[in-house]
């Protein structure tokens, strides 16, 4: 009798356990290697301080193989709560109906957190005046300059080139002067181009970049990639500009800056951390300066690049309320004050820059200083905000082969003007296939 | 009929049920994957199928008329004529190099196997940073020797050259295994009758050794059209991407890019339509060709 009273005793006492059973969240993410582990300790962090609920965070692979298998997970009827998806796959994000507009869904005392993101930062991301998905991890394109190779050209190592002239300039020093076998490099991607087209305030994409409505045409052939495309052929036929052959080839352009083979690079941000260590073990000194723009324009800014994190549709409310309250967690002032620090990725809130501002973070670190000048520098309108294209990966990719075949001798004009017309039958097949 | 010698087993459902694992695998990994390709390939798709519609032949249209599209086709026979023509020429050479009586042949068989073990992405990594313009050893050697930098991957021709190149390289391997075996089990005396004759090495090897080997050859044939087809891919993604300018972007690369990179599945569904047509087509022109001129098991 003692016995079956010990039983029904312990039973008792394991039902509680039961009825708070924890609320599961899965987390799909594209960052590998370190920063895996990085978010790994964020997300332990979580679920330490908040016991109803349990969030998985997982590692999906590239940018684009997490939103492949997103899509197809909902297909199946099986989608992650959160899926971390690139800025130029917004549109793509959309269309596909597979989430929910975040906002409607943010609860009222938390409001304000949204409020708070740098203006650059909610600028793209609020798209229609709505954020669709919380902002998470934002980069520029800055120039990264090796001061020690600038001291034996001769040049100022306190005052990197901001213009596509005094780029040149500094080149046929270096040059002239054999201080390093190449003069300046950065990857054969069309994020670059995009950011310069932003820079001299014109658009990519008709119906203002895509933002005003959905976007019918792409701007290829226009005044301002004649611009960019004219200097970087002719960096490229006098040996001033290096690139391992092979487009989108990040680690490439960096294995040849680091190596001390070229003066400069430009890439993006969130590279600063990797790159003031490399400096440190390759034993030369790190500028960090603005992208450097055409001669002549005014200097607009930059668009935001990154990514941004999005919530799935077809959730009971519980989980999906747990979703959000991991979310807005993991992107506030302290955490994103802590991911800015880990990774050179911007702190996107204004309260993250004050934390770092008080502890005089931007004043001892000035490579991350000329990074975050740059973005806050920047200007507010459609050519910053930066375009909304359906088929974006692919058009980049048209962009980039253009470069490329200018590079073998196709006059500029002819290759912008084939590579504009490619583009507008993308954009064409891609708003038929969604039905628009 | 039950009392037929021939008839293993005397329920008729039996072997079914025996061959029912290997048929749901072939129905679930292979034949249904391969229909609901072919009907893919007759929808514009959107978002890896949520939304489709029916669009007739359209995708085979774009495929056939778009230059874009004819250009891939041409890289893709140059690519795998090539692949083809030199790792088979090159397994040949050295699998009768090394099917000598020399000192330390084991030694070399296995040096000449070893690229094959070796997964294409790691293999495309190598000649990655072999052919790296700047910082690679091969321009550093040249750099030293004739004082010559080519960027590798920014010339149409040489960039195809490294593709063929690696790709040759990693499946050299293969065929020497076969030639190897193909060779040790070439019958003695014929060999030794035409040394008796009075043959040159030459004469010995166009007249005896390759004839003999023919059914080896053909198998081998078969074999890399279907590796140069389908196997390229890790070595495009990781070298050129396609570039420059589209200039080695080849078939199964392009498939991958339309299905998984642009969205684009029944384009893609088309294109591997195209692909799985061609090579059954090459098979069987290289099988009858073969039973012509090669006595198999004969």
């Amino acid at each position: 009798m003692k016995r079956w009273l010990l039983v029904a005793g312990l039973a008792a006492l394991a039902v509680p356990a039961f009825a708070a059973e924890k609320v599961k969240i899965t987390f799909w993410h594209a960052f590998g290697g370190g920063r895996t582990a990085f978010i790994q300790r964020m997300v332990d962090d979580f679920n330490y301080t908040h016991p109803g609920i349990e969030v998985k965070a997982e590692y999906k692979g590239s940018y684009r193989d997490t939103l492949n298998a997103a899509i197809l997970s909902a297909r199946q009827g099986n989608p992650p709560h959160i899926v971390q998806i690139f800025e130029v796959g917004s549109q793509l994000a959309l269309d596909s109906g597979i989430f929910v507009p975040i906002e409607d869904f943010v609860p009222a005392d938390l409001k304000f957190q949204l409020a708070d993101y740098i203006k650059p930062v909610a600028n793209y991301y609020r798209i229609k005046g709505k954020f669709n998905s919380i902002p998470w991890n934002s980069s520029n394109p800055i120039l990264y300059y090796n001061k020690t190779i600038f001291k034996k050209a001769g040049l100022d190592p306190e005052n990197p080139p901001k213009t596509f002239g005094e780029v040149m300039k500094a080149c046929e020093k270096i040059a002239a002067t054999k201080a390093a076998p190449k003069c300046i490099t950065w990857p054969l991607h069309s994020w670059f181009v995009e950011q310069w087209v932003a820079e001299q305030g014109a658009l990519l994409a008709n119906n203002e970049n895509g933002r005003a409505a959905r976007a019918t045409d792409v701007f290829i052939d226009s005044e301002a990639m004649k611009r960019i495309m004219k200097w970087w052929k002719a960096m490229y036929d006098k040996g001033y500009y290096a690139y391992t052959g092979k487009p989108e080839d990040w680690d490439g352009s960096n294995q040849i800056f680091v190596s001390q083979q070229a003066a400069m690079e430009i890439t993006s941000t969130s590279d600063v951390t990797f790159m003031q260590n490399a400096a440190f073990e390759n034993g030369f000194e790190l500028g960090t300066g603005f992208l450097p723009i055409p001669d002549g324009v005014e200097r607009n800014g930059t668009v935001v690049g990154g990514a941004s994190l999005w919530l799935t549709k077809a959730h009971p409310k519980k989980e999906q309320e747990a979703a959000l309250t991991f979310l807005l967690w993991f992107t506030n002032t302290e955490n994103m004050v802590r991911w800015h620090k880990g990774t050179g990725y911007f702190p996107v809130l204004n309260t993250s820059v004050k934390v770092l501002d008080w502890q005089h973070w931007f004043t001892r670190n000035p490579a991350y200083k000329a990074a975050f000048d740059q973005l806050l520098a920047s200007k507010a309108n459609r050519a910053t905000q930066g375009a909304l294209i359906g088929p974006f990966p692919e058009i980049r990719t048209i962009i980039e082969n253009a470069v490329q075949a200018i590079f073998q001798g196709k006059p500029i004009d002819q290759a912008l003007k084939e590579a504009d017309a490619q583009a507008d039958k993308a954009l064409r097949e891609y708003n038929a296939s969604v039905g628009k | 009929m039950a009392n037929e010698p021939h008839a293993a087993y005397k329920n008729p459902f039996l072997p079914w049920l025996l061959l029912l694992p290997t048929l749901v695998i072939l129905v679930v990994f292979l034949y249904w994957p391969t229909i609901d390709t072919f009907r893919l390939s007759l929808y514009r798709v959107a978002f890896l199928g949520l939304k489709k519609t029916f669009v007739g032949l359209a995708n085979y249209r774009e495929i056939f008329t778009n230059p874009e599209y004819l250009r891939i086709f041409w890289n893709t026979a140059v690519f795998s004529a090539a692949v083809v023509f030199f790792s088979m020429a090159v397994g040949l050479f050295l699998s009768v190099l090394v099917n000598q009586k020399i000192g330390g042949k084991r030694f070399y068989r296995l040096f000449l196997i070893w690229p094959y073990a070796l997964s294409p992405a790691v293999a495309g990594v190598i000649f990655l940073f072999l052919f790296n313009p700047q910082a690679g050893i091969v321009n550093y050697f040249l750099d030293t020797l004739f004082k010559v930098r080519p960027d590798w991957l920014t010339e149409p021709i040489l960039a195809m050259s490294v593709l063929i190149l690696a790709a040759v390289w990693k499946n050299v391997g293969y065929n020497v295994v076969f030639y190897v075996a193909g060779l040790q089990n070439l019958p003695g005396e014929v060999l030794e009758a035409a040394l008796i004759d009075g043959a040159s090495p030459w004469q010995r090897f166009w007249h005896v050794t390759f004839p003999l080997l023919a059914p080896m050859t053909l198998f081998l044939l078969v074999m890399n059209t279907i590796y140069a087809f389908f196997d390229a891919f890790p070595f495009v993604d990781l070298l050129t991407k396609g570039g420059p300018n589209g200039a080695t972007n080849i078939l199964i690369y392009n498939i991958y890019r339309d299905g998984f990179e642009f969205f684009k599945t029944g384009l893609a569904a088309a294109q591997s339509v195209v692909l799985f047509i061609a090579v059954v087509l090459l098979t069987i022109v290289q099988l009858r060709w073969g039973e012509r001129r090669t006595h198999l098991g004969g």
